[in-house]
This record gives C-alpha cells, structure tokens and sequence, in this order.
C-alpha cells in the first residue's frame, strides 16, 4: 500500500479513497523515543534554532522514514508549514497542497476539497463512502470523549485517541478494534471525579505527561479542544464531505473556534483552561484574544523541545489549581 | 446577622504581623517582632499554641496563617495556607483589581506573580540569596550610617554597584565612601543595585500594572525606577500588612467558620 504522509488533519477520506494509508507525521515525531533525532536533523539541513520544533519533527520524520509523498496545509495551517513543503520538495519530496480557504465559505471549502479530489482522481461517491466507513469510527470517539467528561477515560486516554483520529494510526479498522477494546475496559472502571476540571486548548502537547501531572494535583483535563476537533465530533450534523471540512474549527479564524470553545466549557462545566502554544508559534499572540474573551481563568503554557513537563511549569500549574481549588470552595 | 470574626497571621522573617476581620472587614491590626513573639507570645506544647491573652488578640472564630517557616511550624487551631497564595488574596482584596503583577519584596524573600481574572498564572521566586531583598537594603544602610527610610528616597545618579553579591557589594559600598561619593548618590546606587537585581525576575512579567506589596511599597526609589517598566504602579495601602490581610479574606471567602 501506498504511504502519504500529513502535516496536520485533512481530508483524508479523499486519500484513503485513492488507496493510500495515511500517515500523520506529527504522531510518528512525538511518540518516537528518539524524537530529538528528528529535530537534529532538520537543523543539522539548515532549520533555525528559533524555529517550532513540530515543524522540525515532521521534517526530520519525512527525510530519515523515507516518507515521499506529502499533504502539505498551504492555507489555514502555519507559514512555517508553507516553507516546510518547499523546502521538502526540494529534497525531492512529492507535495500535495490543500488548502482550509481564509474565506471560510462553503462555496471555497467545496473548491477546495474538488481541487484536492481531483488531484488523486477519485470521485466524490467513492469519498462519500468512505466518509460514511470512518463516521463509524468517529461514534467510537465520540464515546470516549463522553467517558472522559463522565469520570471513567483519563484525560490522557481522551488526547491520545482523539488525536490519533487524525490518520486512525494508518488502519481505521485496526484502530476501531483497539478503540472497541480500551472501551471495554474504560467502563469497567470505577468512575473518578476530581475536584477540578481543565479544558486544555491550543496544539496538541509536546509533553504527554500533563494529564497525568494534572491528575496527580487534583485536576482533570475533560476537554482537549484541537485532539477533539482532529475527531469530527459534529459529523453527524454534516451532510457531506464539503460541510464537515466547513465545520471544523482549527484551521479558520479564531472567532469560530472560540465559539465552540465555549459552548464545550459550559457543557463541561470548566473551571479553568490550559492554553498551549508553541515557541515561536504565531498562535501564542493569540493568546490575548483567549484571555480576554473566555471568562474562566486561562494558564498559558508555552513548550518548545522538552516532551516532558518542567519544573516550572509544574509549579505554575500546582498554584494555578490550587487557586480555583479556592474559587470552588468560595461561599461568599 | 452572625458576626464573623477572622484572625490572619503572618509569620515573616522579621515581623509577625497580624489583622483582625469582623464581618469582612479590618478592624484591628498589629506588628511584632518575630523574636518577640514566638519568644512571649507563644507556648510550646506539642506544637505552637499562641497566648491569646498575653497578645490581647480577644476572641476569633477562625484563624489563618501564613508566612515564613510555615512548613515548619503549625499553630495550633490555625489553618495555615501557602503564603503566596496569601498575598495575592491580600492584593485582591487591598485592590479590588483581577489582573496585575505582584511584587513583593520580603526580609529574605522575593516573589513576583501574575494574576490574571484573580488567579495565579505565573510566578518567580529567588532562591538561593537574599541579595534582593529587604535585609540587604538593612544592611547597607547600617553600613551608610542612614535610617533605611532616609536610604530608600534617593533615586538620581546612582553609584554604580556592579556585584552580583550581597556580602562583595558591602565591601564595594565601603570602596565607593572611601572614594568621597556623596551619601545621596550612596544611598541612591544601593537602591538601584537591588533594582538591577530584581530586573531579570520581572523580564517574564511584563505588564501595564505592578502592585507593590511588603518592603517594595515603602521604598520610594524602588518605586521611581519600576514607573519606568510598568504604566501604573500601584502601593498597598497596607502594605506591610498583605500576608495577614490575605489569610483573612481567605477565612472569609471560604466562609470558615
């Protein structure tokens, strides 16, 4: 089988379609024990310094794996990312553009989406049905994202398998096996609630070690905003392809994703948010739109290299739950 | 209606200072020396039990503490609660603002805090030396000779003191005498030495708004050089008092009882 690898989530209804297994370089990067070695080589080939270390990652996948064909998000995603693929099909890479059009119209969407059909030459049934296949696998997430906010997932459990929904690690089949099979188990368990429930927003994490950090201090994450969005939680709302790609927030503008961002903190019932960015991550200025219209409290946490958390920032994050421990407590 | 009456201890390094609230407000408050209070006012009995009527405190229903050595030693009957969270509650309450960098400068300590919708979300402490501080400022008006009041006025064409060091900074403090430098410009450069010191603590705490809590607040140079770094620099009106304060809005907003 084929293998294309991705930068961010697409359409990969169209890919499989075309036969394709897809594969989510990010994944591949940050579970590696060696993910250092990836970032190494992309500096040793000339990346700054001062540059995100996902983009790094995901080249230094492409280069040592021997990935050659590329979905590359020249629209919506990052201008690291543009620079990325040009500098990959320099390296003799093939590039696939797609594009999550700035308008955020439908109209665009569905020219988008066209576009990238015809580009691997499927026909949009044979996408239609596809879609139809993985919405199966999508209720199975679903149901896990349900088992988090009731007390039985972790919220470790929550990001690694919503964010996995981005390429169903390469076999969809294989994957809503595993997910029946955690799911098995996770309603064997007893239900744990903690006093402090977390939305955690922004990019997935460089360090995995947060959700069970925050659990160690009395708090949960039961909302992992972007993971959940890789899932297309509202699927069932979508009548096809176009409108799913339309109704997904992360990679419009940030208006749209704080709309459902606060439809999930109510529901929720959040009592603070863990913003992550990127260093050097043009999303970190966005972090005073956050602020300054979520009205819950918000802790930015920013990573760079690290997979694990810092002293640091354990410190900051054990003063910030204990403070909305307080604010749980307060009766006047 | 019930009356409430909250009692909030802070055990600083130099001074205990302790507030009396009734019905969520201030209505007595007081300062001793550290040496003194455990020294008179406290008894040793299977921990610390603190001697209600030799402090003339009168009845309380709830009492907080906080403060230096809180780890170390429990007063019987109190709650005790992390001091920075202390201080930020004292902030929060002295205020009434939501969003502001704390500073506050103690004996031995110093912590700088973001406070963002009233909830901590970021934080600095120093660690390992008292250079920035309250006693290195005692310290080197001992050397001058000065009250630590005249000290901290001057601000202008401050003698520069380069050491990273409380101790090495004494002995070029006594070089810069022996050079005839004048006390004003003595006084100002030990001010702007501990500035300097404090400066990298507050690079990740850049703001429009810093409030001033413990020693901070009183040292007016201090003041004048931090106009510079932030918009508005707010004094505690009690400032000596935050810690005490804090542990009281603490009892009150828990609704201890």
């Amino acid at each position: 089988m084929k293998r294309i690898g991705i930068t961010t989530t697409v359409p990969q209804e169209v890919l499989i379609a075309a036969g394709y297994k897809v594969i989510d370089l990010n994944n591949i990067f940050v579970t590696s024990n060696n993910y250092m070695e990836y970032i190494d080589i992309a500096e040793k080939d000339g990346f700054p310094k001062s540059m995100c270390a996902w983009i790094k990652g995901l080249y230094g996948v492409c280069i040592k794996e021997g990935i050659d064909e590329v979905v590359g998000v020249v629209e919506g995603d990052c201008s690291n990312t543009r620079a990325l693929v040009e500098v990959l099909k320099l390296k003799g890479i093939k590039i696939y553009p797609f594009a999550y059009p700035n308008s955020h119209k439908l109209e665009d969407v569905k020219k988008s989406l066209d576009d990238f059909m015809d580009m691997f030459n499927v026909k949009k049934s044979d996408v239609e049905d596809v879609r139809n296949r993985l919405n199966k696998v999508r209720e199975f997430l679903i149901e896990v994202d349900n088992l988090t906010v009731d007390g039985y997932a972790t919220g470790f459990e929550n990001h690694l398998y919503l964010v996995s929904s981005s390429d169903f690690n390469g076999d969809y089949l294989e994957f809503e096996n595993m997910l029946k099979e955690k799911i098995k188990k996770i309603k064997d368990r007893n239900k744990k609630d903690y006093p402090i429930r977390l939305a955690y927003i922004g990019v997935p994490p460089m360090m995995g070690d947060i959700y069970d950090f925050v659990e160690s201090i009395g708090a949960k994450i039961v909302y992992n905003e972007v993971q959940r969005e890789f899932s297309f939680p509202r699927f069932k709302n979508n009548k096809d392809i176009y409108e799913q790609y339309y109704d997904y927030t992360y990679p419009y503008d940030i208006e749209f994703r704080l709309q459902e961002i606060k439809r999930q903190i109510k529901e929720r019932e959040i009592d603070g948010v863990i913003h992550y960015t990127q260093a050097f991550c043009y999303r970190g200025i966005e972090d005073i739109i956050v602020k300054s219209k979520l009205d819950v409290p918000v802790i930015n946490i920013e990573g760079d290299k690290l997979n694990e958390l810092d002293a640091r920032t354990k410190l900051r994050l054990e003063a910030f739950v204990d403070m909305l421990k307080d604010r749980r407590g307060w009766r006047r | 209606m019930e009356k409430v009456r909250i009692l909030g201890i802070d055990l600083g390094s130099r001074e205990v200072k302790i507030v009396f609230f009734e019905n969520g407000r201030i209505v007595r408050k007081n300062k001793i020396s550290t040496m003194r209070f455990y020294r008179d006012y406290c008894i040793k009995d299977n921990g610390l039990i603190i001697d209600k009527e030799k402090l003339d405190i009168g009845e309380f229903d709830v009492g907080i503490s906080t403060g230096y050595g809180r780890n170390n030693i429990n007063i019987k009957d109190f709650t005790p609660i992390n001091e920075v969270k202390a201080h930020i509650y004292g902030a929060l309450f002295q205020t009434g603002l939501n969003d502001f960098i704390l500073l506050d400068l103690g004996g031995q300590d110093v912590k700088v805090v973001r406070v963002e919708k009233g909830v901590m979300t970021d934080i600095e402490l120093n660690d390992k030396c008292a250079a920035s501080c309250g006693r290195y400022l005692e310290n080197m008006a001992n050397i001058l000779e000065v009250d630590l009041d005249y000290m901290t006025r001057f601000y202008k064409e401050p003698v520069h003191l380069n050491s990273t060091c409380a101790v090495f900074s004494e002995s070029e403090l006594i070089g810069k005498i022996a050079e005839g430098v004048p006390i004003e410009n003595l006084c100002a450069g030990v001010n702007y030495s501990l500035y300097k010191r404090l400066s990298p603590m507050l690079t990740r705490f850049k703001s429009n708004r810093i409030v001033l809590s413990g020693g901070a607040s009183l040292n007016s140079a201090l003041i004048e050089y931090l106009k510079n770094d932030y918009n508005e620099v707010i004094i505690l009106e009690d400032a000596q008092f935050n810690g005490a304060i804090g542990c009281c809005y603490y009892g009150e907003r828990m609704g201890l009882k």
